[in-house]
């Protein structure tokens, strides 16, 4: 019973020792991330029968516990998960937003001072100033798109060695999480259970960096170790083992990485959505909802003016007297084919209309034979193709090149991709700027009545297409008389090309006579004998007609089915960017927000408050001065029975 | 409810942050003077601003065309001015000329005064627009129009009009072609032209004639025939364009009809007289007018004017007289085109000025539209800006001192 007086109190120190350590232990901890404050959990020892009753035996320390919430850390989990997400998404959007809307950098000031140029010279083409100047403004434009798509391919392949090095930072924490999860099973199995407090402070701090590079979702096991799932429940640890990522170029387009896993010896990409949340998840979907989007619509513009500017420069004729060639150079359509593909299939893409282009990326799939199946990437829209190729879809045109293609053959299509980055101007001398018109109508000065002819026009198809020149008639530029009956209803038409007969044709004042691919009207009452005709124009050094046809192009609706013009095309993929941003802009800020309060929640159960602690310390403090000096009491009542003889 | 000595920390600085974020925007907004910095601040304003942006570049240019139509307009009138005058002076010195009294030397003298004028209005026909570029050529800006031939003044340009874009919907002609100006002027009165064979002997001429009713006319060649019988003239107007030719005048069965020099001849719409003494077989034919270059106006009268006349050979002052005559009916046709076309390039330029305007109006309207949607009130940024400034000086100044509260101090 004497000793008991002693052990109590020696309980009582080792007890107060336990606190103060544990207290120290907090406060040096305060600004540990990812540490939970601990407490220790004294409980009174079993007290001894005696006669007089159960005697108490003192206190022991039962465990030490950390305070931590499972509840709100996987709250908080999921939730930083997503504004890594948002935050990611954001920061890579905004370059985008900023470079587009630049009102010195950005397109539209570039395409109103080609435009510009064009008017320059519609309206003075004899001017060789003006004609320089026209090309100097499009090389400025073919430049500032050059700039603009090189900006974007560097986005993208920065996004490429972004994801390569997440995939890499996630590796190495599932590794280190896979090792902790070892050391702690083995912690608490040779500890008789007692949690691992500090071991499991940090393996819950492995995992919250690793939620930050990507979503995950953890599953405690009965041993006490993790297992951790990403994306659609792909398991990244289990147990002690560890399941590495890879991130490598992908099949079906070597120049973008994608991110798969080790499947019993098989790589499995993960497919397109199935990578949410965190830093990756950001990346992934600013990639395929953003990026990629912006640089088709980029080369979509690129694509959409060169082709329609082209159009309509082939039907004018230049200062040197040649019909106009191509005044910019696109490239075609990208076709990618897949790696794994095993047949000797080539699949070729060329663009047939500019106004049904989308801004999405196609994928035509091989099903044997002469079956086809095309997937826009957009919105995974299907379309068969049972009885074979070539067939327009969406403005392009896809097509067998060469080759037998077998089941399962992958082709990727990129229509606009890389138009922006490629556009070019063709011409480099003033004197091929195609101003004029190819044909002029004339009416004999020996003309009685008051019939007067208009200029001629070309028409947008020819008749018969010139093999050395497709966009216009063979006989385009061939002398054709019109010359008037009596009396002058109607009228006879000769020249090379011209359809025979080509006697006796009635004449309505203003209607359309066309042949050879042009048009005239003929207006007023032309007399008996009268002769009207329309030749190649020669020497037309001050005709503007196919410049202002070309000007005129500024304001047509073009694109996207006929609703947009070039720079109203444009100014959509402007807004549509602004808008994105500003709605990750408001999102990553309420999401901010609900970050902070999940976390005041948290901190408020494990965190460190230093003065709560610091009241800790005197209390502590007291218990084992009170208990120091119990034993003293005790010490001295045994001095007492020692003295006594 | 407990808090955890980092939150008090953390959150604080969160919200410093936030603080000096939003202070941050303000100074980019007045530093930039706009109100949408980026797209993201206002993405509606945004695409508004840029197609705005492009209206009012378009409309920009096209106030450049319409300045560029106007000086063109201003070159093409002022030649024609200088056309009119000399049309003018050359009609003055053909009524001078047609005075009988003249000597041969006289008129040999006035010939070469219309040759001068004649090469000037070539040379203004010729006028070039100060870059080289010929004015009245039609497309072919390089090619002279009006060329001296063996065979009279010929025009070498086309009959392109060279046109302008000076508003969305609407394209001017910036000049006109030379054959509208000065090819195309009809001869006679502009309908019908009467002419004296080359082989009359007689001193008969013919007046410019005009149209009675319009409705009455069949656009035939006539031909009047006239026959001296003992001392009385008679003529007949023969239909040469029927087959056979038809008798119009006097109607059949009447042989012929009596001839009174200055006494007006009617039939099938037309009028015209003839004065002076024809001789048996002279013929004079009406046919419809035909385009004569006002070059070949002068030309004939100048050719008319080197021709001697013989006081005995009444032909030849009957020459003189017919193609003064012609001369004259010639350059008012040619002054009246001239005139018509000076109208409507006077025209254009009203409609230039119109349309300038307008342009200068809605570049005031384009700009103010996008002054709303991009640029800043700076009343309100700089009153934000001081209340941002005051929020963070007062959110730094509490931060400090609640952070000096610790337990720790007191121990």
């Amino acid at each position: 019973m004497g000793t008991s007086i002693f052990g109590i109190g020696v309980s009582a120190l080792n007890a107060a020792q336990f606190g103060i350590s544990t207290t120290e232990h907090n406060i040096a901890n305060a600004n540990t991330p990812g540490f939970s404050r601990q407490r220790i959990i004294q409980s009174s020892n079993i007290p001894q029968f005696t006669g007089a009753g159960y005697v108490g035996q003192g206190v022991n320390v039962t465990s030490i516990r950390r305070m931590y919430s499972e509840f709100l850390g996987t709250q908080l989990l999921q939730e930083q998960a997503q504004l890594n997400h948002l935050d990611t998404y954001y920061n890579e959007i905004q370059p985008i937003n900023n470079l587009l809307a630049d009102v010195n950098a950005g397109l539209a000031p570039a395409v109103q001072g080609f435009f510009s140029g064009v008017n320059t010279v519609a309206t003075t083409p004899q001017s060789q100033a003006a004609r320089q100047s026209m090309l100097s403004t499009a090389q400025t434009l073919t430049a500032r798109f050059q700039s603009l798509g090189q900006r974007v391919a560097e986005m993208q392949s920065g996004i490429n060695s972004q994801v390569v090095t997440s995939v890499g930072t996630i590796n190495a924490y599932a590794t280190q999480i896979a090792a902790i999860n070892d050391n702690i099973v083995i912690a608490e199995a040779s500890g008789n259970g007692m949690a691992a407090n500090d071991l499991l402070d940090q393996r819950d701090q492995l995992v919250t960096q690793l939620n930050q590079e990507i979503r995950t979702t953890v599953v405690k096991q009965q041993d006490g170790s993790y297992n951790v799932f990403i994306g659609n429940g792909q398991s990244l640890v289990v147990g002690g083992r560890a399941y590495a990522l890879q991130a490598t170029p992908s099949q079906l387009d070597p120049s973008r990485i994608e991110v798969s896993y080790n499947s019993n010896g098989q790589t499995v990409r993960f497919p397109q959505n199935a990578l949410q949340g965190g830093k990756l998840g950001g990346l992934m979907t600013f990639r395929s909802q953003t990026l990629d989007v912006t640089q088709n619509s980029l080369g979509r513009i690129a694509i959409g003016m060169a082709s329609s500017f082209n159009a309509q420069h082939q039907l004018g004729l230049d200062a040197n007297g040649n019909l106009g060639g191509n005044f910019f150079n696109v490239p075609g359509p990208a076709v990618i084919a897949a790696t794994t593909n095993t047949g000797t299939g080539n699949v070729a893409a060329s663009i047939s209309s500019v106004s049904g282009l989308t801004t999405s990326d196609y994928q035509l799939i091989a099903n044997g034979g002469a079956s086809y199946t095309l997937v826009r990437l957009s919105d995974n829209a299907v379309t068969n193709f049972p009885a074979g190729l070539p067939q327009t879809v969406d403005g392009v045109t896809f097509s067998l090149s060469g080759g037998v293609p077998n089941a399962g053959d992958i082709f990727t299509i990129r229509p606009t991709a890389s138009a922006a980055t490629n556009i070019s101007v063709a011409i480099s001398d003033p004197n091929q700027i195609a101003a004029a018109s190819p044909v002029r109508a004339a009416a004999a000065l020996a003309n009685t009545g008051s019939g007067a002819i208009g200029s001629a026009t070309v028409n947008p198809t020819p008749v018969t297409p010139n093999p050395a020149h497709p966009a216009t008639d063979l006989n385009l530029q061939q002398p054709v008389t019109i010359t008037f009956n009596n009396p002058p209803t109607t009228f006879n038409v000769t020249g090379v090309g011209v359809p025979a007969p080509g006697t006796n044709i009635p004449f309505t004042a203003g209607a359309p006579i066309s042949y050879n691919g042009w048009t005239v009207k003929i207006t007023g009452s032309p007399a008996a004998g009268d002769v009207f005709s329309v030749g190649p124009n020669t020497n037309s050094s001050a005709d503007g007609t196919n410049g202002l046809a070309l000007a005129n192009l500024q304001t047509m609706r073009l694109l996207a089915n006929g609703t947009a013009s070039y720079e109203g095309a444009y100014a959509q993929l402007v807004g549509d960017i602004g808008n994105k941003t500003r709605e990750l802009r408001v999102t990553s800020q309420a999401q901010t927000a609900l970050v902070n309060t999940t976390t005041q929640q948290q901190q408020a159960v494990s965190g460190v408050n230093l003065d709560e602690e610091a009241a800790n310390l005197m209390r502590y403090q007291r218990a084992y001065q009170a208990a120091g000096q119990a034993i003293k009491v005790a010490n001295s009542m045994f001095d007492t029975l020692l003295s006594l003889r | 409810m407990r808090i955890s000595t980092n939150t008090i920390f953390d959150g604080n600085v969160n919200l410093l942050n936030q603080q000096q974020m939003r202070l941050f925007q303000t100074q980019q907004q007045i530093a930039t003077g706009r109100r949408v910095v980026t797209p993201a601040d206002d993405p509606v304003a945004a695409a508004r601003a840029i197609e705005v942006g492009q209206s009012d570049a378009m409309n920009t240019q096209f106030q450049s065309n319409q300045t560029s139509v106007t000086s063109s307009l201003e070159v093409v009138d002022g030649t024609l001015s200088n056309v009119t005058n000399l049309l003018t002076s050359i009609r003055t010195l053909a009524t001078t000329a047609g005075n009988m009294v003249l000597s041969n030397a006289e008129r040999q003298a006035i010939a070469s005064d219309l040759r001068g004028q004649l090469q000037e209005l070539i040379g203004q026909a010729n006028s070039t627009d100060g870059a080289g570029t010929y004015l009245f050529s039609g497309f072919q800006g390089t090619t002279k129009p009006f060329v001296e031939t063996a065979t009279g003044v010929q025009y070498m340009g086309d009959d392109g009009q060279r046109m302008a874009q000076v508003s969305p919907s609407r394209q001017l002609a910036t000049t006109d072609p030379g054959s509208d100006i000065f090819m195309r002027v009809k001869n006679g009165n502009g309908t019908f032209v009467v002419s004296p064979a080359v082989a009359n002997t007689g001193s008969g001429v013919s007046g410019t004639g005009q149209v009675l009713n319009p409705a009455l006319l069949t656009g035939a060649a006539y031909q009047v025939n006239f026959s001296v019988v003992a001392g009385v003239t008679t003529y007949t107007v023969m239909n040469n364009t029927a087959v056979p030719p038809v008798q119009v005048l006097p109607t059949p069965p009447a042989t012929g009809a009596p001839y009174v020099s200055g006494q007006a001849i009617t039939f099938d719409g037309l009028q015209f007289d003839i004065r002076g003494t024809p001789a048996n077989g002279d013929t004079f034919t009406v046919a419809p007018s035909t385009n004569q270059s006002v070059f070949q106006t002068v030309s004939n009268l100048i050719n008319a004017l080197s021709a001697p006349v013989t006081p005995g050979i009444p032909s030849t002052s009957a020459n003189i007289s017919q193609n003064v005559s012609n001369a004259i009916a010639g350059l008012d046709g040619a002054l009246n085109n001239v005139l018509t076309i000076r109208a409507s390039v006077g025209a254009r330029m009203n409609e230039v000025d119109a349309l300038k305007s307008m342009s200068d109006s809605l570049s005031t309207q384009y700009k103010q539209h996008l002054s709303q949607l991009q640029d800043l009130d700076y009343n309100k940024a700089l009153s934000d800006l001081a209340q941002q400034q005051l929020s963070l000086q007062a959110a730094q100044k509490s931060f400090v001192q609640v952070n000096n509260l610790s337990l720790f101090n007191y121990m």
